[in-house]
């Protein structure tokens, strides 16, 4: 039986042809990304060796400062209202039965869909003459241009996008969650109830130390998703007006494919890669709990 | 913890989810609406029902604005993926997850590592690469990418479903005389059958959904997957609106089709796939 499991033709041949294709198609063009950021390379031109220039055109890039400050921005938002609503929701969820499944299933709805889609259909929501601004202008309102108006540090724009992405995507994080607390011992809980603990305070105590490890996959998941963001602002606003919407991932698009500019590019993205690397460290390490006998 | 009893705390959450449904749901009824209406429609009565049902915007979407055609590469691309990732991710899985060798660890981490990889950062590489090759404006230049990126997943949860297995079955097969293929392909695979359609499930919306490697590799119309062509018809400097939520319509319709069916399968897959990550 062992000589069997141990076959070592059998293991190449189950696991080779996956391999390869993973480092055609992944290991071998990250490196290459990596080498290209330090680069000049662009459409017309081989790729030449020029050290950290890139690097340092991307420290005086206006453009790319827009879309630091909006990706971090977007990281954070994303990461802290992911946790609070999808742990609120998860939380109420498990409190009710009937209708559990279909408020369930309704929220979690728009993760499946395209996100160009949806980014397209909230972009006519904000339009400036449908959808809300409608219903406002209904009541005499003249609603604000959600998706032009630029004032602000954090321009309006950001705070709408960040809010479909929070609708879109929070029902993921509630379903982790709610995974996670349908794993809990109920006698836990009826052991609190007769020491008189409250709901509210059993879920204080016992469900929140439980989840722990749960908030980590959940935050992690979020933390990539937000740097890798790019389907609803390319739909909703193009990273305009005036590239004050921009992200990296959408700076990233624009200067490769549309200035061709692929050294520079590269730079940009081996710049969200370590910063993809470095949030799932961090949150790992902050959340890393011993693991509770549940 | 059986009590039958309404407190107004739990009408307060049954408010609260009425409230959740209806911004959940509103968008998706609005679109829906106002892509039967006729563009005037919208702007002299908007919310309303439409007057009659105005199909039009659905043809003209369907032919003009080449979602047909998007539709049928989507489906091509999604499906060739589908069954590639499921037929290499659990080979692999089941070599890591059954049989015994020493550096099985290490390529588990291996593939895992696509899991925390922005597709971004492969972009330019690949882009440039394919182009020498042929594979730009080619689906198979979209199905190399997909495939490998739906990997992890895949290879992650089926390797759990595989190493739940019993061993007393294994070891009965290897006494009955199974070649470790047949072992793979006759016990084990049949027997992680819910895994493998999980793990296809959520494969097939990933891909369906993807929209920068389509745009980036895809320039020609004939060629476009749905998503692409549906961001290329509606756009700033279309103004047919009806016509555009008719698109969005079509774009959307498949996946909710899918996950009113498999909803709870989909959900399954979701959190097997982060339980243990």
């Amino acid at each position: 039986m062992d000589k069997l499991l141990k076959d070592k033709k059998a293991i190449a041949v189950f696991v080779l042809p996956a391999f390869i294709l993973f480092t055609l198609i992944l290991f071998i063009p990250i490196c290459q990304s990596i080498y290209y950021s330090f680069c000049d390379y662009d459409a017309l031109t081989k790729p030449t060796f020029v050290g950290l220039k890139n690097y340092k055109n991307l420290l005086i890039d206006d453009t790319m400062k827009i879309a630091v400050k909006n990706s971090l921005f977007f990281l954070i938002y994303s990461c802290v209202t992911q946790l609070i609503m999808g742990l609120i929701l998860a939380g109420l969820l498990t409190n009710i039965e009937k209708g559990r499944n279909f408020f369930k299933n309704v929220i979690y709805l728009p993760c499946v869909l395209s996100s160009a889609a949806l980014g397209l259909l909230w972009m006519f929501i904000f339009s400036p003459k449908l959808g809300i601004n409608q219903i406002l202008a209904k009541y005499g309102i003249e609603g604000p241009l959600w998706l032009m108006d630029i004032k602000n540090y954090i321009p309006l724009p950001m705070w709408v996008i960040a809010f479909v992405a929070l609708w879109q995507y929070v029902g993921q994080s509630m379903m982790l969650y709610m995974a996670q607390i349908s794993g809990i011992n109920k006698s836990l809980y009826e052991a609190s109830y007769i020491d008189g603990c409250s709901k509210v305070k059993s879920f204080r105590y016992i469900t929140l130390p439980l989840i722990k490890p749960m908030v980590a996959t959940a935050m992690s998941l979020n933390a990539i998703g937000s740097l890798k963001f790019f389907d609803l602002i390319f739909n909703m606003t193009e990273g305009g007006p005036n590239k004050k919407t921009m992200v990296l991932a959408t700076h990233l698009y624009e200067q490769g494919f549309k200035y061709f500019k692929y050294g520079y590019a590269s730079a940009i993205g081996t710049i969200l890669l370590i910063l993809c690397l470095l949030m799932t460290f961090l949150i790992n390490n902050v959340f890393k709990t011993e693991n509770y006998e549940m | 913890m059986k009590s039958k009893k309404i407190t107004p705390a739990t009408i307060l959450i049954y408010i609260f989810f009425l409230i959740m449904t209806v911004i959940y749901l509103a968008p998706l009824l609005w679109v829906f609406s106002v892509s039967f209406k006729t563009n005037g429609e919208i702007f002299t009565d908007p919310f309303a029902l439409p007057q009659s049902i105005f199909i039009d915007n659905y043809t003209f979407a369907w032919t003009a604005g080449k979602l047909g055609i998007a539709m049928v590469n989507s489906l091509f691309v999604c499906v060739i993926t589908l069954l590639l990732s499921m037929f290499l991710g659990s080979t692999v899985s089941f070599a890591i997850g059954r049989m015994k060798w020493k550096i099985s660890g290490l390529v588990m981490v291996y593939f895992m590592m696509g899991m925390m990889i922005p597709v971004h950062c492969v972009l330019i590489p690949l882009f440039t690469r394919f182009a020498k090759i042929g594979l730009s404006n080619n689906l198979w230049g979209l199905i190399l990418p997909y495939l490998t990126f739906s990997l992890p997943t895949t290879i992650f949860i089926m390797t759990g479903f595989f190493k739940s297995l019993p061993n007393e079955l294994v070891e009965s097969a290897c006494i009955d005389g199974c070649s470790i293929y047949q072992i793979f392909g006759r016990i084990c695979l049949p027997l992680s059958k819910t895994g493998l359609f999980v793990t296809g499930l959520m494969t097939f919306v990933a891909n369906w959904n993807e929209l920068l490697l389509a745009m980036v590799f895809i320039s020609d119309d004939n060629r476009k997957t749905l998503p692409v062509s549906l961001s290329k018809f509606v756009g700033p400097y279309n103004t047919n609106y009806s016509q555009m939520f008719a698109a969005i319509v079509i774009a959307i319709i498949p996946t909710i089709l899918v996950y009113s069916v498999f909803s709870n399968q989909i959900v399954d897959g979701l959190t097997a796939g982060a339980v243990k990550g």
